[in-house]
């Protein structure tokens, strides 16, 4: 899977880094740091974040798909 | 015979069932001042919204003119200072930052996530206790218990001492209802201060002990931390933690209670979150907007004059943001009164927005998912046995006080990956 954060919507909720704690990283309060390339045993974790992300700021490429295949 | 005004038939319990075609009603007037003195409500999904990120809004109870305001949080009532929910910047701040440092990124990334585990236990636990039995009261033996158990766990309170905090917890909460509170009892809203000063004192000898003997658990950690910010205070800790417990738990029961009634309105989710736990996100999503935990927040006041649809909020007026209402707000959502898991956009208010979003968010999705696979995956047929069920008597925090369900079988556990 692929995914992209829209920096400028991001908020730094942090609610990402929350649900997918090896996927997504806050470098202090406010800054989010990635991994645009997940495997797809991250694929729960990935689509727990991306429904929580208070600004619809996290897309992700291929999650449909993944989740087809488990 | 004359109506009653719209807010009191809100906060009346005779609507508790539903009171979405009164939410309907007050989106009429989207800023609506019934009687004087009485609270502005905010009921437009926009609205609420800018005012939740507006700084002229407070959530500070000194910034309050009106008389009749007996506030929980004051100081000299309790001997608790107020918590993080009911403090304005820069406080609120430094204290909810601090708080974070025990509980989530960037200091400890991994305590919800790592819980997990668990929690998957503690479901099946409960699910378990149902035994054999055809009829069973999803508040009393499951929505309950749970989160119980986990934030006792997180924080590090011992589950078995439920029964010495219960009382206080229920008169705390009682106290937040405004039909309790139009009933003006000065004698109920000093019990309810004692209470909080009670369970302050028994989480200050947990504290103590935590001071001494640390382990992994919240109070451990927070009377420990010495971050950037510093540490809190002793007094500090003790309003957070009496926090915590409460915030912890009190709403999560009723996710996970109007999520189970919800389901069994709409079996065909209840059929596709059975085949799919993946659903169990989307789900969990729709119903903090549909149905959610958090009615209103009553406790908000302005401390500018604030004109919103060319009309003037006074300063130091009272100011009810009502997120249900906002919820189905046909201008955000369209057909707002249909529970669709599958709708595109699931953006919802049920955490509330800006600075006092709800801290506790990821660990009650984690929950409130895990709760509803596990109970449509494990219980055969299960009916409601009463539509609509009782509920508590509280209007801010709204759920069934008890879910009575049949079911055919309560099957065993099997492995789900979650
Ligand atoms: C379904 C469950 C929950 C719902 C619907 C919910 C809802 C909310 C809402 C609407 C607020 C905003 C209050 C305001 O703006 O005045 C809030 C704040 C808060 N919640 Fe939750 N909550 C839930 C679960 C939890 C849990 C599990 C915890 C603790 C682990 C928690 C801790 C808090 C705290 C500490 C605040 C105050 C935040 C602040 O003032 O900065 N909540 N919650
Ligand atoms: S949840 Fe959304 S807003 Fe928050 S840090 Fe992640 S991407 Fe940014």
């Amino acid at each position: 899977m692929r995914l992209v954060v829209d920096l400028n919507k991001c908020q730094g909720y942090a609610q990402c880094a929350f649900l997918a704690p090896d996927v997504f990283t806050m470098h202090g309060e406010e800054s989010l740091v990635y991994n645009p390339r997940v495997g797809p045993e991250q694929r729960e974790q990935v689509a727990r974040a991306v429904a929580a992300c208070p600004v619809g700021a996290i897309a992700v490429e291929g999650l449909r798909e993944a989740s087809d295949a488990g | 015979m004359t109506q009653a005004p719209l807010l009191r038939r809100i906060t009346d319990y005779a609507n508790r069932a539903d009171p979405y075609p009164l939410y309907e009603e007050l989106r009429r007037t989207p800023v609506l001042q019934e009687e004087e003195g009485g609270p502005y409500a905010v009921s437009s999904y926009y609205d609420i919204l800018g005012l939740l990120h507006d700084p002229r809004i407070s959530s500070d109870a000194a910034h309050l003119t009106a008389p009749d305001d007996d506030e929980l949080s004051e100081p000299e009532a309790t001997g608790l200072p107020p918590s993080f929910l009911r403090l304005d910047p820069p406080e609120h701040d430094r204290l909810r930052r601090i708080a974070n440092r025990s509980f989530g990124p960037p200091h400890r990334p991994h305590r919800i996530d790592s819980l997990r585990g668990e929690l998957a236990r503690i479901v099946t636990g409960l699910i378990d206790g149902f035994g054999d039995a055809r009829q069973i009261d999803v508040v009393d033996q499951f929505a309950h218990p749970f989160p119980v158990t986990v934030i006792c766990r997180l924080l590090g309170v011992p589950r078995e001492d439920e029964p010495r905090f219960r009382g206080w917890v229920d008169l705390i909460v009682a106290a937040l209802d405004p039909e309790t509170r139009q009933s003006g009892d000065p004698q109920f809203l000093r019990t309810a201060q004692e209470a909080r000063m009670q369970l302050g004192m028994y989480l200050a000898e947990l504290v103590e002990q935590r001071a001494r003997e640390p382990r992994d658990d919240m109070l451990s950690d927070l009377v420990a931390d010495h971050g950037p910010d510093g540490a809190m205070s002793t007094m500090e800790v003790l309003s957070t933690a009496v926090l915590l417990l409460i915030a912890g738990h009190e709403t999560t029961v009723n996710l996970i209670a109007n999520g189970m009634l919800t389901l069994l309105r709409h079996p065909e989710f209840l059929h596709r979150l059975r085949e799919d736990p993946a659903l169990s996100v989307r789900i969990v999503e729709e119903l903090l907007r549909y149905e959610p935990p958090v009615q209103l927040l009553p406790q908000r006041t302005c401390v500018a004059d604030i004109e919103l649809r060319g009309i003037t909020i006074p300063k130091g007026s009272r100011i009810w943001l009502v997120l249900a209402a906002g919820n189905r707000d046909p201008e955000r959502f369209r057909d707002p009164d249909r529970f669709d898991p599958d709708r595109e956009d699931l953006g919802h208010l049920g955490f509330g927005s800006g600075i006092h979003i709800c801290f506790g968010a990821p660990l009650a999705r984690l929950e409130a998912q895990l709760a509803l696979t596990e109970l449509v995956r494990r219980l055969d047929n299960p009916r409601l046995v009463e539509d609509p069920p009782p509920y508590r008597q509280n209007a801010v925090l709204r759920g069934p006080r008890h879910l009575r369900i049949a079911v055919d079988a309560v099957r065993p556990s099997e492995a789900v990956r979650f």
